[in-house]
């Protein structure tokens, strides 16, 4: 067994997974977010997005307008939320604040309930991790099944160790 | 010759272009379609007859906060649309949202409330005909008060593709303003 070859394969794996890092921070800094891709979790704004579709966030804008599908997370939980705004309310100031209420389209009421603390509204500059500009369909419920299912991990791991060893006889 | 592994490579950068040319053509027939029908800037809809029914709600999830009541308005409105020009093979749905934008001069604001929304799955539920229809939501003003201020209605549509980025757009149509009265007060 040829050492440097086996180092060299390495080597090569590792420059994928850090140019994938780096398009993903990248995209991070160009979209303004911390999150520039999101998966959908919930139902909550079907038949519109359904769960393991793939979002497109963009964070630049000043102000949200309504109707704008946005995400945001409770302060505590890392869970994002995707749901659609329903109202809006900013002040005249130049940097003046912005107020949103938003609501998944599918729920009954909006989401007071869901808000952090006893808020009934989001701060667009603070709350807000991005809104959806593009939407690619269920490609992601790779993501949510090895999150969800306790084996999933190690089929996945195991799976990419076999292809790599049988790779190049 | 090859061995298995350069097949299933091979393959599968192949297919993934492949993918991606497709991708590429429907996100563009489909702008192409909706362009050609000149219905991004020019689609109509007509909003009448628009009733505010303003009362006093104490709940927090109605604006209310620390017992103070607030004012809440809802609406019955007539809309007429067809909208279904918006509909083509990378037409997932279209949400269609009746808005309202008011200014608060007291505290400064630019404020657009949704009264009412729906969802359009196919083109056949994009012909709506609404009379004295009633609002989804019961809307408070957050800073203050919406009864005295002229509130300007618009339908506004997005549409949702099967693929790619999401599309908006408003109604044109003759203006709507509603000057929103002060809530009947109870003997």
């Amino acid at each position: 067994m040829n050492i440097r070859a086996e180092l060299a394969k390495f080597l090569n794996l590792c420059f994928v997974f850090s140019s994938a890092y780096m398009f993903w921070q990248t995209y991070s800094i160009i979209a303004d977010t911390h999150s520039p891709i999101v998966v959908v979790l919930s139902g909550s704004m079907e038949p519109a997005f359904q769960r393991g579709d793939i979002l497109f966030l963009w964070n630049r804008n000043q102000y949200s307008k309504v109707g704008d599908i946005v995400v945001y997370e409770v302060e505590d939980k890392q869970i994002p939320i995707v749901h659609r705004v329903l109202r809006e309310h900013h002040s005249t100031k130049n940097n003046g604040k912005q107020l949103l209420l938003t609501k998944g389209d599918n729920n009954a009421g909006n989401d007071i309930p869901l808000y952090a603390g006893k808020k009934t509204y989001l701060a667009k500059n603070t709350d807000i991790v991005g809104t959806v500009k593009g939407y690619f369909p269920q490609l992601g419920y790779v993501t949510i099944w090895v999150a969800e299912n306790k084996y999933a991990k190690f089929a996945l791991l195991g799976f990419l160790a076999i292809t790599s060893l049988l790779g190049d006889e | 010759m090859f061995s298995l592994s350069q097949r299933v490579q091979y393959i599968g950068n192949f297919s993934m272009t492949i993918g991606l040319v497709i991708i590429a053509l429907i996100i563009g027939s489909s702008h192409f379609d909706l362009f050609q029908k000149d219905i991004l800037r020019n689609s109509q809809a007509a909003i009448a007859n628009i009733k505010p029914i303003v009362g006093l709600r104490t709940s927090r999830f109605y604006g209310a906060s620390n017992g103070n009541p607030k004012e809440n308005t809802r609406i019955a409105f007539d809309l007429n649309t067809d909208l279904s020009g918006l509909f083509n093979w990378n037409t997932k749905q279209v949400f269609v949202y009746l808005t309202a934008e008011y200014n608060n001069t007291e505290k400064g604001t630019v404020n657009e409330v949704t009264f009412w929304d729906a969802i359009l799955p196919d083109a056949d539920h994009a012909i709506i005909k609404l009379e004295n229809a009633r609002s989804k939501y019961s809307v408070w003003d957050y800073a203050g008060d919406l009864s005295g201020k002229d509130l300007q209605f618009k339908l506004h549509w997005n549409v949702q593709p099967h693929i790619g980025p999401l599309m908006y757009g408003v109604a044109q149509g003759d203006d709507v303003i509603v000057n929103i009265p002060k809530p009947e007060s109870k003997v």
